[in-house]
C-alpha cells in the first residue's frame, strides 16, 4: 500500500474513531445527562416548571421564590431547608451534617444539594412568597458613628415594598476588584414600612469582611444595589405588656423601626430601650431617641456606657448592659422583652431577665446576630 | 512474547509480581496525592479497578478489529487515549444519573483518572505482549487491584507515621517517594515467581 | 505538591474575597496541603496536639466573654477581650457549622505579648489543623500561639 494511501487511512481512522465516540458523548449527554423538565408542586397549590438537573434552590431562585440562604448555595449555612412531600432518594452526605433527626423525620432537606431528577412537591412558609428581589439606588450614605454608616436605598423596582417593623433584607455585593462572584448579607431595616419606597440599612464596618468593605469604600450615591426580602420573625407582638428593648450598636436598627411605627399608631405601652455601648463615640442617633421620648410619652430611652473616656462628661448610666438592666427592671411582671446582639450580650441579658421572674417564652430575639 | 500464558498467572503476576504503581513505577502523581487516608484510597482505587478492566477490554477491542486489520498500529496511543476519556465521561455521567450517593462519594476521583498514566500503561503492555482477549481482561483487572493495594498499604503506612518525626526537608512528596522505593524493593522479591512475558 | 480536587476547592474557597475580604492564605503560594502538613509537623515536633491548642484557645475565649466586650482580666496573667459582630462565617473546609464572627484578643502580662483570633480560628485549628497561610493577617503561627497563650502538653 502507498504511503500515502497509509496516511489517509491513518487519518480517516483516528477521525472515524473520535468521532465516533463525540457522537457517542452528544447522544449520552443528551439523554443520561439530560433530566427534562421538571414540575415543582409548592404547598399543593403553586405549580412551577423548571429545567431538571439543577439544584432546588437554584431553580426555585430563577422563578423568583427565594428561600433564604446566606452562602449561595455552597451548603455550608444550613439555612435553605425545605420540607419535601414526594420520593427524591436518600440523604446526600452533604445535607446529613445539617439534618437533625427529628427534621429527618419530617423529611426536611437542604435545597441547595437537592438536585431536580424528577416532579417533586415541597412544602415552604407561606411568607416566603412575599420575598421578593428587588432593584434599588443608593439615596444617601451618612455616618452615625466612626464605625456605622446609615445607608438609604430608594426603590426602583418593584417601587414599594410590604414588611413588618423588625423585618431583614438580604443585601447583595455584587462581584468587583474584591470578590470573584457575589455574596449576600443580612442587614435589619431601621426604616418603618411606613416610608414605603425607600428602605434604611444601619451597616457597621467589620475588619476583612467583604460587604462592609463595599460599603464602606466603594458604595456611592446613585449606585444600583440588589436586595431580596423580607425575611424574619423579630416584630413587635400586640399586646398590651410593657416593653424592655436591648440593643447596641448596629442592633437598634430593628428597634428604631418598631419605635417609629409605634410613634405612628400612637401605641401607649411603656417600653424602655437600653442601649449599651462603650463610649460617648459609639453613640448615636440621640436627637431622634430624644424626638420619640416626645411623641411616645411611655417610652424612654436609656444608654448605658460600659467604658466611658474620662473627656466625654458621661452622666448617664454606666457599666455593663447588664448592671444597668438589673437596677431598672426590678419585676418581670406584665414584661416583654426584645433583644437584638451578639450572642454573647444576648444570653447575659437573658439570664438577667430569666432571674426578674419574665417567662422565656415572651422573651424574643432577633436570632441571626 | 508468549501469549499463551493463562489468564490466572497474569491475574496473580498484575497484583503482585509486576505490580503496574510498584514494579512499573506508573500511576505515580494520584499515588501520592491521594495516599493520605485509606477511605479515600479505597475509594479512588475501587474507581481505578473499574476503570482499568473496562478501557483495556474496550483497547483490546479497538486494537484487535480497528487497528490490525487497517494496519494502523502506530496511532493506538492516540485511540487509546481517546477511549479512556469518553469511557471516563460516559461512566461519570451514568453514575451522577443513577446515584447521587455514588456520585458524592467516588465522582470527583474520576476526572482525576483520565490522566493515570497506568490505565494508558495497561492498555500498551498488553498490546506489546500479545495478550489474547482473556489475558487482557484479566490483566487489567488484576494491575487495577494491584493499583488499588498499593494505594492503600501506602495510605496505611502514611497514617502510622503521622506521629513520627519527619525532617523538615523530606515532608510530604520526599518520604512518599522514599516510602514507595521500599515499598518497591519489598516487591522485587516476588519478581521470579510467576513469569508472564 | 499536587493534591486532590477536593483540596483545590478548599484552597479556592480561602482566596480572598469568597469568604472574608483578605482570605485565609495572606501571601502563601504553597499548596494547602504544603501548608497543613508543615505546621502539623511544627505542632508534632512540640509533642502536642491540634485539639489540645484549640481547647486552650476555647479556654480563654469563655473566660473572657464574661466581659462583653470589653478587657477582663484572666488569671494568673492574662487580660481576655472579646467581642462580636453580626453573621456568621461558614468554614472553608465546608461541612456543617456556622461560627459567629466573634474576636478575641488575648494579651499575656507576663511576656508582653499579644495574639488575635475568632471562633472560625479555634475551629479551623481544633478540627483542620489549619493556621492560615503566612503572610496573612490572621496567620497564627503555631509556635506563637502556644508561647503566648502557655500552653502546655
Amino acid at each position: 500500500m502507498g504511503a500515502a494511501a497509509q496516511l489517509l487511512i491513518g487519518i480517516g481512522a483516528i477521525c472515524g474513531v473520535s468521532t465516533f465516540l463525540a457522537v457517542l458523548m452528544v447522544i449520552a449527554d443528551a439523554t443520561i445527562a439530560n433530566y427534562g423538565d421538571v414540575t415543582v408542586t409548592i404547598n399543593d397549590e403553586k405549580q412551577v416548571t423548571v429545567a431538571g438537573g439543577k439544584p432546588l434552590l437554584g431553580s426555585l431562585m430563577e422563578e423568583k421564590i427565594f428561600i433564604p440562604s446566606a452562602c449561595g448555595g455552597r451548603g455550608s449555612c444550613g439555612l435553605c431547608k425545605v420540607k419535601v412531600t414526594s420520593d427524591v432518594g436518600d440523604y446526600l452526605p452533604t445535607e446529613l451534617p445539617w439534618i437533625s433527626d427529628e427534621e429527618k423525620a419530617e423529611n426536611i432537606r437542604l435545597s441547595c444539594q437537592l438536585k431536580l431528577k424528577k416532579d417533586i412537591s415541597i412544602r415552604i412558609p407561606e411568607e416566603l412568597f412575599n420575598v421578593r428581589e428587588y432593584v434599588t439606588e443608593v439615596a444617601s450614605l451618612v455616618d452615625l458613628t466612626y464605625d456605622i454608616k446609615q445607608v438609604t436605598l430608594k426603590l426602583v423596582e418593584p417601587d414599594t415594598i410590604s414588611y413588618r417593623p423588625g423585618q431583614y433584607i438580604q443585601f447583595q455585593v455584587p462581584e468587583y476588584e474584591l470578590t470573584p462572584e457575589s455574596v449576600y448579607r443580612a442587614y435589619s431595616m431601621s426604616s418603618q414600612p411606613s416610608r414605603g419606597n425607600e428602605i434604611e440599612l444601619e451597616v457597621r464596618l467589620v475588619p476583612n469582611g467583604i460587604c462592609t468593605t463595599y460599603v464602606f469604600e466603594h458604595l456611592r450615591e446613585g449606585d444600583k444595589v440588589i436586595v431580596n426580602g423580607p425575611y424574619g420573625e423579630f416584630f413587635l407582638r400586640e399586646t398590651d405588656r410593657d416593653i424592655v428593648f436591648i440593643a447596641g450598636g448596629s442592633g437598634m436598627a430593628p428597634i428604631k423601626s418598631i419605635l417609629y411605627t409605634m410613634a405612628e399608631r400612637e401605641n401607649p405601652r411603656k417600653a424602655r430601650y437600653f442601649f449599651g455601648a462603650r463610649a460617648v463615640r459609639d453613640l448615636f442617633l440621640l436627637d431622634e431617641m430624644k424626638d420619640l421620648e416626645t411623641r411616645l410619652p411611655g417610652f424612654t430611652f436609656i444608654p448605658a456606657l460600659s467604658d466611658p473616656q474620662p473627656e466625654d462628661n458621661w452622666k448617664g448610666e454606666t457599666g455593663l448592659i447588664t448592671e444597668v438592666l438589673s437596677k431598672h427592671v426590678k419585676s418581670g411582671d406584665n414584661l416583654e422583652a426584645y433583644l437584638c446582639g451578639s450572642p454573647g450580650m444576648i444570653d447575659a441579658t437573658v439570664k438577667v431577665l430569666l432571674d426578674t421572674g419574665i417567662p422565656e417564652e415572651l422573651i424574643y430575639y432577633d436570632k441571626f446576630a | 512474547m508468549n501469549g499463551q500464558v493463562a489468564f490466572y498467572a497474569i491475574f496473580f503476576a498484575a497484583i503482585f509480581t509486576n505490580n503496574i504503581l510498584l514494579t512499573n513505577y506508573l500511576g505515580m502523581c494520584s499515588f501520592l496525592a491521594v495516599s493520605r487516608e485509606v477511605s479515600t484510597s479505597a475509594g479512588l482505587g475501587t474507581a481505578v479497578v473499574f476503570v482499568m478492566t473496562a478501557t483495556s477490554v474496550l483497547n483490546w477491542l479497538a486494537y484487535r478489529y480497528i487497528l490490525v486489520p487497517l494496519d494502523l498500529v502506530y496511532i493506538r496511543y492516540i485511540v487509546f487515549i481517546v477511549i479512556i476519556a469518553a469511557f471516563v465521561q460516559l461512566v461519570e455521567m451514568v453514575i451522577e444519573r443513577v446515584s447521587d450517593k455514588l456520585y458524592a462519594a467516588l465522582g470527583i476521583f474520576l476526572p482525576l483518572i483520565t490522566v493515570n498514566c497506568a490505565i494508558l500503561g495497561v492498555s500498551l503492555f498488553m498490546v506489546i505482549r500479545n495478550y489474547t482477549f482473556v489475558n487482557s481482561l484479566f490483566y487489567g483487572l488484576g494491575s487495577g487491584i494491584g493499583w488499588a493495594l498499593a494505594i492503600m498499604a501506602m495510605a496505611g503506612i502514611r497514617q502510622k507515621m503521622v506521629r513520627s518525626r519527619v525532617p523538615k526537608g523530606l515532608a510530604g512528596a520526599g518520604i512518599t517517594l522514599i516510602i514507595a522505593g521500599i515499598m518497591a524493593l519489598a516487591f522485587m522479591g516476588f519478581s521470579g515467581m510467576i513469569k508472564i512475558t | 505538591m499536587k493534591q486532590t480536587v477536593q483540596m483545590q476547592e478548599i484552597q479556592e474557597k480561602m482566596k480572598p474575597g469568597i469568604i472574608t475580604r483578605d482570605g485565609f492564605l495572606g501571601t502563601d503560594r504553597r499548596n494547602l496541603v504544603d501548608i497543613l502538613m508543615e505546621d502539623d509537623a511544627a505542632v508534632k515536633r512540640m509533642d502536642l496536639t491540634h485539639e489540645r491548642i484549640a481547647a486552650r484557645m476555647t479556654e480563654l475565649r469563655d473566660a473572657g466573654k464574661r466581659g462583653l466586650g470589653n478587657v477582663i482580666k484572666v488569671p494568673p496573667h492574662f487580660e481576655v477581650r472579646v467581642d462580636s459582630v453580626r453573621g456568621k462565617l461558614p468554614s472553608p473546609f465546608g461541612g456543617p457549622g456556622v461560627f459567629p464572627k466573634t474576636n478575641i484578643t488575648v494579651r499575656n502580662l507576663r511576656l508582653g505579648r499579644e495574639i488575635t483570633y475568632t471562633d472560625l480560628h479555634i475551629h479551623l485549628v481544633g478540627k483542620h489543623g489549619f493556621y492560615e497561610g503566612k503572610g496573612s493577617n490572621f496567620r497564627l503561627d503555631p509556635g506563637d500561639l502556644v508561647l503566648t497563650l502557655e500552653i502546655e502538653k
